[in-house]
């Protein structure tokens, strides 16, 4: 069984297909119809809903989420509002009665995820009172929802407008949980998480030693982290899961530990959860963290599941590979650690044994002779997928350049370094010229393919351009 | 409490202050507050009745194949399948082409086109259809396929023979003029992307008939095709369209298909079927904006205006005809766009391609069409070394001129509209402080361009143009209206309801607009060719005037006055007496009219003026008006990698006398956004076998809100169209997306930039990061003295 409040009214669910999303539970069972399907593939942003938990600092917030990916059981022991559950009588919630007024809708079939995404906004902000939003803050909470008739602007309007219209009342089904009902302690206890139906089961382990049993018994189960690619197997390409584990109760996954020498991440620690613990000693990974899918993809998406999932085109893997970042790879054998560079053995071959998950990721801190930066190439800005991502770390005494990390996604069948470039780099004078001559390398190093996002000869030029970027930055601009 | 006395102000108050929401003013959508609710149903929202059933369809994986079998009994034994359906099963017609024949229900002996139906399952869940229908197996024999423009112009392979436009001499006048110049340009097509995919819900009726409820912007033909598929009259089918979840062309004919398929399986069943395509489906199975090559030859002055042109434009149809034929025209019909392309050829050319078969799509034709005008005044700008801008201006249209296919221009304002813009936008000084901008940077270019857009409003085909309406007064004085037209989002109800609120001069919420169905007014044209609100708001118009006839005849009998004596104002009926004025509410004078007997009903209907076309001769006025606009937008890219940036937009369009400016200004920057989507980030790409790769939005990527010019400033050109179109108003869904196309040449102008402006790179559409850099890579060779 698993237990999740529903606009205000506690809801336990037990015989239900693991392999449902929310999105569907809501439509089918619920006929809360607010939240559509516009691609089931968490790229457009009609299907969002609000999750309410607690943050690591201990205060409740709401985050926006794609139901259509995201598992039914993955809500265990939240606080969910939908749309349906954000007027109060016949009183439109702020943000609601801004979008009318502002002309914000038009077919009005991305509306109600819209409103879902400005509704986090609205309120995480209104508890810091922080009611001014930038047109950068409304951006980063819109990055998740198209719109295709409105061209944003009545949007931007609306959301800029949403703070000057009086704020639900406390009675209001979206204030009840941080005022009066959200107890997740209490209500976990005594229940045995998991939903099972027609043989086909879903875990919501509560420890690591829970999940190590549970891989032990189950080796062949899916490791369910955020799921945000994952998840299209099933809306996608129909699949049905027999055992999913999901690991979002895990509160030993989502540790952060900092010393002086390195930050160590654990496995579930979300991209947006991520930004503020790496804002201080990797600003340039946090803006590439801001352009990885939306808001929505990173509330769910975890930092480890980007690395475990194996894909060449994850864009944290490089950035990993640049900073010399550890694995902590666990298993009820123990634990073991492992260099990033010896994680991937091919296109979505990991060394991940069975049984084995990750645990955490060790990012060494950077000295103040090195310098981080990251360059992500794609058609959108937004929520995009990386044609070429490139993250390199230099390191220079002014005049030498005594280290260099190139590594790129993107470029071939899983993330790695620029070998040969890194050693054009090695030792050469801090000059212009040593990048521009180390650029050239690029077309040693890689033999890129041509997809839908680019072709071979733009991958190879870009990336070579990329590498005289960096030397352009690093030098202090033109 | 009664809903008159809880919504409504009572009467004393209604008679001091103006009717609300009448035209002109800003009002919202009549369905903003159930947008914003959620309550809003959508076909995939509507209640299911207790034995609905799911369908999915079964496709083909071949570009151009012949059919060697097809197994179909793991399908049907798949868990959950209730039924599958092929091509023989269908009872009635089997060709569902909307104009022309071509279009087989399910592909029969052979397949043109991969992800082309084969047969449809109807199962008890989504899943359970989508499951069942990968378990087909099916042995093809495969045949060359023709995938490129470019190898159908060669084997002259095409749906519709061509057709050419021409006026004068054209090869003397381009041969004696001073210059010469030639080009070319690929324009990628453009998907949808409703954001509600296609979607019909189908219920059997007791007389053997069909309920259809589609998300559909041409009821009448889902009626129709439906009708014909299941070999029945007509009047067994009732189709019904609420609202669509965005439609942008791509609802007209390609809801049908999985209609007709529901109904075909629902009528075997006897129980509703229920069809919406998952969004890889719709986007690999149903027709996007046609790509097109066009090619230029012209000849001019050295101020670079015009002196003959001759232009080549062609299609990507796809394997079938569809409405190619007419997109192709219009496409031939907007390639002088702004400009007087003087002694001119322009030949439209309809290819054939083993690919799904391409439709409208908001500018039918037109924006394709546009792109080489644009190009022309581009390259002959950097070629006599002036600012495009004024290559544009001295080649505008001039009351009085012709056009390439024989209609006048009049009433044409689009040299001061433009003038409007270039101060507005402070064109000139921010010319001046990019070229220094660019001076001083070398990895960073900015670039400008200002842009016109004229577009012909009008369907091409002549009959479209008419439109029927249906207006009931109740006892109360509550109207009711229903019409031809489909509400997608545009906000078409919205500015009915007004006309008619206006006609009356009552508020707005005496109004109600009911869902479109063919039971209410019958041959219906689809809600297209942005006609909308010119047909259907004119209809309604003609509906109210009927019944106020009757209430003003009713009036004069009753108080033996002339018909000059009676008014409407401010919710009431006024009339002028010997002994002075009578006033009555509206709702009791509608009551009173109704206790004496007077029919408070009437149909309304419309049809265009003034518009013909000859197809044989190529020459007519295939448009009733033309709505003009203007963008100016400005770049920034970098050089090293192709990204960019759009920092500024002004726009100044003409929507005439705008009925609801917040409306009309959504669909402006909404046009606008699109077409910037179409030319800059959307890319559609097809593998060598002809699979379409870019099929979901992890892949084909439309604009987000960061996308969105910072400083983005929109205007209406404030002047009543001077046409008798309804209220003077102007059609306004269509041409903004054409504005888009000041962010493609800035991006060239930029890219410019890079070669002192003394060459005009190539940059076919979308203007990708990797356009966009081998762009300024060729200007880099060019400045280099390589090409």
């Amino acid at each position: 069984m698993i237990r999740f409040c529903l606009n205000g009214q506690w809801v336990e669910e037990s015989d239900i297909d693991p392999n449902w999303t929310i999105l569907r539970y809501l439509r089918t069972n619920k006929r809360q119809l607010a939240a559509k399907e516009g691609c089931a593939g968490g790229d457009c942003g009609a299907c969002s809903i609000l999750v309410g938990d607690l943050n690591p600092e201990g205060q409740f917030e709401y985050q926006a989420i794609n139901g259509c990916i995201a598992l039914l059981g993955s809500l265990h022991g939240k606080y969910v509002v939908t749309v349906e559950g954000l007027k109060e009588a016949e009183q439109l919630h702020p943000v609601q009665q801004a979008m009318v007024d502002k002309h914000g809708s038009q077919c009005g079939f991305c509306t109600p995820g819209i409103v879902s995404a400005l509704t986090a906004l609205h309120f995480n902000r209104s508890q810091q009172s922080a009611t001014k939003v930038s047109d950068h803050d409304i951006h980063v909470a819109l990055s998740g929802n198209l719109c295709r008739c409105t061209g944003y602007r009545s949007i931007m309007d609306a959301a800029h407008a949403m703070f000057e219209y009086p704020a639900p009342s406390e009675h209001a089904v979206i204030n009840q949980a941080s005022v009066v009902q959200f107890d997740p302690a209490a209500m976990k206890q005594g229940v045995q998480p998991s939903l099972e139906s027609q043989g086909r089961h879903l875990y919501v382990p509560q420890s690591e030693s829970e999940l190590q049993e549970l891989l032990a018994s189950y080796p062949d189960a899916k490791i369910w982290a955020g799921g945000t690619d994952l998840g299209l197997e099933i809306t996608q390409q129909f699949k049905q899961f027999d055992r999913i584990i999901s690991l979002h109760q895990i509160a030993s996954l989502k540790v952060v530990t900092q010393s002086q020498k390195e930050i160590r991440l654990g496995a579930m620690v979300t991209y947006s959860e991520s930004e503020a613990v790496l804002a201080k000693s990797f600003p340039s990974f946090v803006q590439l963290i801001e352009r990885i899918g939306s808001r929505q993809i990173r509330n769910l998406g975890t930092l480890g599941g980007n690395v475990a999932n194996g894909s060449p085109i994850g864009d944290t893997p490089p950035v990993f590979f640049a900073l010399n970042a550890k694995l902590v790879l666990a298993s009820k054998q123990g634990e073991r650690e492992i260099a990033i560079q010896d994680f991937y053995h091919g296109y979505k071959q990991t060394d991940l044994k069975s049984g084995e998950y990750l645990k955490a990721i060790v990012l060494p801190k950077l000295t103040p002779e090195q310098s981080l930066y990251i360059y992500k190439i794609s058609k959108r800005k937004d929520d995009d997928i990386s044609a070429v991502l490139m993250a390199c770390v230099i390191e220079h005494n002014g005049k030498t350049i005594t280290a260099a990390r190139v590594a790129c996604g993107g470029m071939a069948a899983t993330p790695c370094h620029a070998v040969k470039t890194e050693q054009a780099l090695m030792g050469k004078p801090f000059a212009l010229s040593s990048f521009e001559k180390a650029s050239d390398c690029i077309a040693q190093d890689f033999s890129p393919i041509k997809d839908v996002r680019a072709t071979k000869e733009y991958r190879l030029t870009v990336a070579k351009n990329l590498v005289i970027k960096t030397g352009l930055e690093c030098l202090g601009g033109q | 409490m009664s809903f008159m006395s809880s919504k409504l102000d009572a009467y004393e108050v209604r008679r001091k202050r103006p009717a609300k929401g009448k035209i002109g003013k800003d009002q919202k959508h009549e369905s903003a507050d159930k947008h914003v609710t959620g309550e809003a149903v959508y076909i995939d929202d509507m209640p299911e009745l207790s034995g609905t059933l799911h369908m999915a369809v079964g496709q083909s994986s071949e570009a151009h194949a012949e059919i060697l079998s097809m197994d179909l009994s793991a399908v049907k034994a798949a868990p959950g399948v209730i039924d599958v359906i092929v091509y023989d099963d269908v009872p009635g017609e089997k060709d569902i082409g909307p104009v022309f024949k071509g279009d087989p229900i399910f592909a029969t002996g052979k397949v043109e086109y991969i992800g082309q139906p084969l047969f449809a399952v109807a199962a008890t869940s989504f899943e359970e259809a989508k499951r069942a229908v990968l378990l087909a197996k099916v042995e093809y024999k495969t045949l060359p396929a023709v995938l490129e423009i470019e190898d159908a112009l060669k084997q002259e392979f095409f749906v519709h023979p061509p057709h050419t436009q021409s006026k004068g001499d054209y090869a003397a006048a381009i041969k004696n003029a001073p210059n010469q110049l030639s080009g070319e340009i690929y324009v990628k097509g453009q998907e949808h992307f409703y954001l509600e995919s296609q979607a019909s819900y189908v219920v059997p009726t007791e007389d053997k008939g069909m309920k259809v409820y589609t998300s559909s912007q041409h009821p009448s033909e889902v009626q129709k095709l439906v009708s014909e598929v299941l070999d029945l009259p007509i009047n067994y089918v009732q189709v019904e369209v609420r609202r669509m979840g965005g439609g942008f062309g791509g609802k007209e004919t390609q809801a049908a298909p999985w209609a007709c398929m529901a109904a075909v399986l629902a009528n075997r069943l006897r129980q509703p079927v229920k069809v919406r395509l998952a969004r890889q489906d719709d986007m690999v199975m149903t027709g996007k904006r046609h790509d097109f090559l066009n090619r230029y030859t012209v000849g001019f002055d050295n101020q670079g205006k015009l002196h003959g042109s001759d232009i080549m434009v062609a299609g990507k149809c796809g394997y079938s005809p569809d409405l190619s034929n007419s997109i192709v025209d219009r496409a031939m019909f907007h390639s002088d766009n702004a400009y007087n392309l003087q002694d001119a050829r322009v030949v439209g050319n309809r290819c054939k391609t083993h690919t799904v078969s391409n439709t409208a799509f908001r500018g039918f034709g037109g924006p394709q069409g546009t792109m080489v005008a644009e190009l022309i005044m581009d390259d002959v700008a950097r070629f006599v070394g002036k600012d495009p801008l004024d290559v544009r201006k001295i080649n505008l249209y001039q009351d009085g001129d012709i056009t390439h296919y024989g209609q006048p221009i009049e009433h044409y304002h689009m040299a001061e509209l433009i003038e409007q813009l270039e101060n507005e936008s402070e064109y000139r000084k921010r010319r001046e402080a990019i070229t220094i901008f660019n001076q001083s940077n070398a990895y960073t270019k900015r670039g400008l361009a200002l842009t016109p857009v004229k577009f012909g409003i009008s369907f091409t085909a002549q009959h479209l143009n008419q439109a029927g309406a249906l207006v009931h007064i109740y006892t109360d004085g509550s109207i009711h209206v229903n019409h031809g037209g489909t509400e997608m989002g545009q906000g078409l109800f919205t500015k009915v309801a007004q006309i008619v609120a206006n006609e009356f001069d009552v508020d707005l919420d005496m109004v109600q607009v009911s869902s479109t169905n063919t039971e209410k007014v019958p041959n219906t044209s689809p809600t297209a060719a942005s006609s909308g609100t010119d047909l259907n708001g004119k209809a309604a118009q003609n509906a109210c005037m009927t019944i106020k006839q009757r209430l003003v005849e009713f009036a004069c009998e009753k108080f033996s006055v002339n018909s000059g004596a009676v008014t409407f104002e401010n919710n009431h009926v006024l009339i002028q007496t010997d002994k002075g004025v009578e006033e009555f509410g509206f709702g009791p004078f509608v009551e009173m009219a109704y206790m004496n007997r007077v029919s408070l009903s009437s149909t309304g209907y419309y049809k265009t003026p003034k518009i013909y076309y000859d197809h044989a001769n190529a020459t007519g006025r295939p448009f009733f008006y033309f709505a003009l606009g203007a963008a100016c937008s400005e770049v920034e890219i970098d050089t090293l990698t192709g990204e960019y940036q759009v920092l500024r937009t002004d726009i100044i369009h003409d929507v005439g006398q705008s009925i609801n400016p917040a409306i009309d200004i959504g669909q402006i920057e909404g046009g606008f956004i699109q077409g910037m989507g179409w030319l800059t980030t959307e890319e559609l790409n097809w593998d060598e076998s002809g699979h379409l790769i870019s099929n979901g939005p992890a892949n084909y990527k439309i604009p987000t809100s960061s996308d969105m010019p910072p400083i983005f400033n929109v205007r209406l050109f404030d002047r009543a169209n001077d046409e008798h179109t309804i209220y003077n108003s102007k059609a306004v869904g269509e041409p903004p997306l054409m504005l888009g196309m000041s962010v493609w040449l800035a991006l060239r102008d930029a890219a410019a930039s890079v070669a002192d402006y003394k060459v005009a790179p190539p940059l076919d559409t979308p203007a990708t990061p990797e356009r966009v850099l081998n762009a300024v890579m060729f200007a880099q060779q060019h400045k280099a003295g390589a090409v």
